[in-house]
C-alpha cells in the first residue's frame, strides 16, 4: 500500500501556495517534507486527509494503495493523523479515547486491544485516568496509539514532536518511528525542525511553493 | 479604592437580593400559612400543571437546540444561527406570548391561512386545559436563549477552536460528522448548557405573565394560583401565597436533583456509547434547516401578527389581511407607563454595568465566583420568591409603591445577567495592553478610557443592551412592588391581555418589544470595531 500524490497544488485566493507536486510514499516509509511556518504544508495534509477549510483550494489527485481518494469525506479515508497537540478528548478516560477510533466488535476483545496498547505505550494501569492527569509525553503517546488502534492505512505527522520537552522529543520520535514502521504503512511528516527526520528517511523541502529533494 | 468599588453591587444588588430571601424564613415557619395552602383545592393539578409545562417546554427547547447547533456545526449556514438566535432573544416573553395567542387561536393567522370557511374552527388553541399552547411558546421562546449559550461555546475563545481541532482528529479516527458531533461536541456542549437549562426550566415553571395569557385558567398552573395569592387583599392569604411558593421551589428543586442522579446512573451507559467506536452517522443537515426556517418563520409570524393588528380596528374572520388600517391604537399607547419602562430600564441597565464594571476593576478574579454564585441563584430561584421576599423586605422600610423600590426590584435580575454575560469578555481582556498604555506615560484612568473601554466596547454594550431587554420585561416584581401606584408596560400589557381590545393589546405588545431591538440592534451597530 503505498500514498501517492499526482500534481497536487494550494490556492489561497488565488495565489499559488504549493506549485504542482508529484510524490510517492512507499509502504513502510517516512517521507518527510521541511519549509517554514506559513508554506502550506499542514494545509497540504489536510488535503489528503480530505478536510481542507474553506478559503484553500487544491487541484491534483491523491492515491492510497492506487485507489483515487477525491471527494472522500476524511472519516472514510482511513488516514491517520498526529496534530501539534495530543487532542486527546477531555470528557473520556485513556481507555475511552483509545477504544474511540477501534473498529466496532465485541466488548472483551476491543478491551484487550486496549490493554495490549497501554503495555506498548508503557502505560500499563492507566486505563481510567482522565488524559489531563497524563504527562505530556505520556499523552502524546496514547495519541499514537488511539491513532493506530483506528487501523490506518496510511499516517500524517504535522509537526508532532513540537510542543514537547526537547528531552522528551528524542524518545517520542523513536517510539512513533518503530510503531508506524511495524503496521508497514506510509507515513508523510511536515515539520520545521531538521532533527525530526528518521533516519535514513527521504527529506523534502518547500521554498516559496516549490518542493525539492534535499 | 478595593471595598468601595465593591460596595455599590453589595448594597444595591447583593443585600437587597439576600434579605429578600431571608424574609422568606418566616413564612417557612407559618404553620397558618402552610395549613392554608397545602388545604388550596387548586394545589395538586396545579402543580402538576406546572411541572409538565416546565419540563416538557425545557426538553423540547433542548431537543431543538441540539438539532439546530448538530445539523449547522461546521457548515456555512453556522452564522445565520447567530442571527436566529438575536433575533429571537430580543423580543420579550410577553409580546411573545400575546402575539403566538393571536397567531394560534381559533380566529388567528393560522386558522385563517390553513383551515379558513366562514367561521373560526372549534379549537382550544390558547388556554387549553392541558397547557399545551403555553408549553409550545415557552420552548419557542426559550430556544433563542439556549442557542445563544450553546453558539458561544461553539464559536468563541480557545474552547471552540480546540473542539474544531478535536472534530478533525474524530474525523480521522473514523466517526462521519453526526458521530463526531454526538461523541466530541455534545458532552462539553451539554456541560456548558447545564445552568441555562436549570434558568430555562425554573422560568418556565414559574412564568406568570405568559401563563396569565397563554395558560390554562380551570385549574390554573400553580405560579399563577400563587399569584393570586399574592395579590390578594388578605394578609392572610398574602402568607399562604409565600407558603405555595416555597412549595413550588422545593418541588423544582427535587425535580433538578432527580435529573442530576439520573444523569449519574446513566454515566456507565453513556461512556459505553460514547467509546462504541466510528460510526457512519451523518449531520442532520436537512432536518436542521427546515427547523430552522420553522422557527424563523414562527418569529416572523408573531411578530408581522402583532403589527397588523395593532394597526387594524377590525379584522373579520376569514380575510387574511385587515381591511383598513389606522393608527388609532398607538396614539391610545399610555405614554406614562411607556415613558417609565423606558426609564426604569435605561437605568437598571446603565447602573448594572457600571456597577459590574466597577467590580471587576477593583476586585480580584477568584472574588468573582461569589457574585456569580449570587447571580446564578437570584436566576435560578423562581422571582415569585425573590421578588415576594423583597415585597416583605421593601414594606417595613416604605419602599414599597416608590422609584427607589421598583428600581432596585428591577436591578436584581438586570445585575445578574450583566454580570454573568460580563464575566467572561473583562476577565478574558489581555491586561498587556493596558500596561503597554501606561508605559507610553497614560495615567492609569487615561489608559483604562481610551484603550481598555474601546476594545471592551462590543461586549459591554451587548451587556447593556441584555440588561435593558430584561428590565423592560419584568412583571412580577413590578407589579408586586409598585403597589398599585405605578404601571409599567408589561403589567399594562397582561391587563389587556384578559380584555377584548385586540388592537391596543397588539399595540402594547409593540411597545414592549420595540425598545429592546433597538437596544440590541444599537449595541450590534455601535460595538463594531472601528478598525474592520
Amino acid at each position: 500500500m503505498a500514498l501517492t500524490l499526482e500534481s497536487v497544488s494550494i490556492r489561497l485566493d488565488g495565489r499559488l501556495l504549493i506549485a504542482p507536486l508529484s510524490l510517492g510514499v512507499e509502504a513502510g516509509e517516512t517521507v518527510t517534507l521541511m519549509g517554514p511556518s506559513g508554506s502550506g504544508k499542514s494545509t497540504l495534509l489536510s488535503f489528503i486527509a480530505g478536510d481542507l477549510e474553506h478559503p484553500f483550494a487544491a487541484s491534483g489527485r491523491v492515491r492510497l494503495g492506487g485507489l483515487p481518494l477525491d471527494g472522500l469525506p476524511p472519516e472514510t479515508r482511513r488516514i491517520g493523523r498526529l496534530f501539534q497537540d495530543d487532542l486527546l478528548f477531555p470528557h473520556l478516560s485513556v481507555a475511552g479515547n483509545l477504544l474511540f477510533g477501534m473498529p466496532r466488535g465485541p466488548h472483551a476483545q476491543r478491551m484487550a486491544k486496549v490493554e495490549a496498547a497501554l503495555a506498548e505505550a508503557e502505560l500499563e494501569g492507566f486505563g481510567d485516568r482522565p488524559p489531563h492527569t497524563l504527562s505530556g509525553g505520556q499523552r502524546a503517546r496514547v495519541a499514537l496509539m488511539r491513532a493506530l488502534l483506528a487501523e490506518p492505512r496510511a499516517m500524517l505527522l504535522d509537526e508532532p514532536f513540537n510542543k514537547l520537552d526537547a528531552e522528551l522529543r528524542q524518545s517520542m520520535r523513536s517510539f512513533v518511528f518503530q510503531h508506524i514502521a511495524e503496521r508497514r504503512i506510509p507515513c508523510l511528516m511536515v515539520t520545521h525542525d531538521l532533527a525530526d527526520v528518521p533516519p535514513n528517511g527521504r527529506l523534502l523541502l518547500l521554498k516559496d511553493g516549490v518542493v525539492t529533494h534535499a | 479604592m478595593k471595598y468601595s468599588g465593591a460596595a455599590p453591587l453589595a448594597l444595591l444588588w447583593a443585600l437587597p437580593l439576600l434579605l429578600a430571601l431571608a424574609m422568606l424564613l418566616p413564612a417557612a415557619l407559618d404553620g397558618e400559612a402552610w395549613r392554608m395552602a397545602l388545604a388550596h383545592p387548586q394545589l395538586r393539578p396545579a402543580l402538576a400543571l406546572s411541572l409538565s409545562s416546565g419540563i416538557v417546554s425545557t426538553l423540547l427547547a433542548l431537543a431543538l437546540c441540539v438539532l439546530l447547533l448538530a445539523g449547522l456545526y461546521r457548515s456555512r449556514a453556522w452564522h445565520r444561527l447567530q442571527a436566529l438566535a438575536a433575533a429571537g432573544l430580543a423580543v420579550p416573553h410577553l409580546a411573545f406570548a400575546i402575539g403566538f395567542g393571536f397567531l394560534v387561536m381559533p380566529s388567528g393567522l393560522i386558522a385563517r391561512l390553513l383551515v379558513g370557511g366562514d367561521v373560526p374552527p372549534q379549537w382550544a388553541s390558547v388556554q387549553d386545559p392541558w397547557g399545551a399552547a403555553l408549553t409550545l411558546a415557552l420552548a419557542l421562546k426559550e430556544l433563542p436563549f439556549l442557542l445563544t449559550a450553546g453558539v458561544a461555546v461553539l464559536s468563541r475563545g480557545d474552547e471552540a477552536l480546540r473542539l474544531r481541532q478535536e472534530c478533525r482528529a474524530a474525523a480521522s479516527l473514523g466517526h462521519a460528522p453526526g458521530s463526531t458531533f454526538l461523541r466530541v461536541v455534545l458532552p462539553p456542549l451539554l456541560a456548558a448548557l447545564r445552568w441555562p437549562l436549570v434558568i430555562v426550566f425554573v422560568y418556565g415553571a414559574t412564568v406568570v405573565d405568559m401563563a396569565l395569557v397563554l395558560g390554562p385558567a380551570q385549574p390554573p398552573t400553580l405560579a399563577v394560583v400563587i399569584w393570586h395569592a399574592l395579590n390578594h387583599a388578605e394578609a392572610a392569604v398574602n402568607a399562604a401565597g409565600l407558603a405555595m411558593t416555597l412549595l413550588l421551589t422545593a418541588a423544582l428543586a427535587l425535580v433538578l436533583a432527580v435529573a442530576a442522579l439520573l444523569g449519574g446512573r446513566t454515566r456507565r451507559a453513556m461512556h459505553r456509547l460514547l467509546t462504541a467506536g466510528p460510526s457512519p452517522l451523518q449531520a442532520p443537515r436537512g432536518l436542521a434547516a427546515v427547523t430552522g426556517l420553522a422557527a424563523l418563520a414562527v418569529l416572523g409570524l408573531v411578530l408581522l401578527v402583532i403589527v397588523l393588528l395593532s394597526l387594524a380596528p377590525r379584522w373579520p374572520y376569514p380575510v387574511l389581511l385587515p381591511p383598513a388600517f389606522d393608527l388609532t391604537a398607538w396614539m391610545r399607547v399610555a405614554p406614562a407607563p411607556l415613558w417609565l419602562s423606558l426609564l426604569l430600564s435605561a437605568a437598571a441597565a446603565t447602573a448594572a454595568v457600571a456597577m459590574a464594571v466597577l467590580w471587576f476593576e477593583t476586585q480580584a478574579p477568584r472574588r468573582d465566583r461569589w457574585v456569580i454564585g449570587l447571580a446564578l441563584v437570584a436566576l435560578a430561584l423562581p422571582q415569585l420568591a425573590t421578588a415576594g421576599g423583597q415585597y416583605r423586605l421593601f414594606l417595613p422600610w416604605g419602599l414599597t409603591g416608590t422609584l427607589a423600590g421598583l428600581f432596585l426590584a428591577h436591578l436584581t435580575p438586570v445585575a445578574a445577567y450583566v454580570l454573568i454575560v460580563l464575566a467572561g469578555p473583562y476577565r478574558a481582556f489581555d491586561g498587556r495592553y493596558v500596561a503597554a498604555a501606561r508605559a507610553l506615560a497614560a495615567t492609569r484612568l487615561s489608559a483604562w478610557r481610551r484603550v481598555k473601554l474601546p476594545l471592551l466596547k462590543a461586549p459591554l454594550l451587548s451587556a447593556a443592551a441584555i440588561g435593558f431587554a430584561v428590565s423592560i420585561a419584568q412583571f412580577v416584581p413590578a407589579q408586586l412592588i409598585t403597589a398599585g401606584r405605578f404601571s409599567t408596560l408589561p403589567m399594562e400589557a397582561v391587563t389587556l391581555a384578559s380584555g377584548g381590545n385586540r388592537p391596543l393589546t397588539a399595540a402594547f405588545a409593540l411597545a414592549l418589544s420595540l425598545p429592546p431591538m433597538v437596544a440590541f440592534l444599537a449595541a450590534t451597530l455601535l460595538g463594531r470595531p472601528r478598525w474592520r
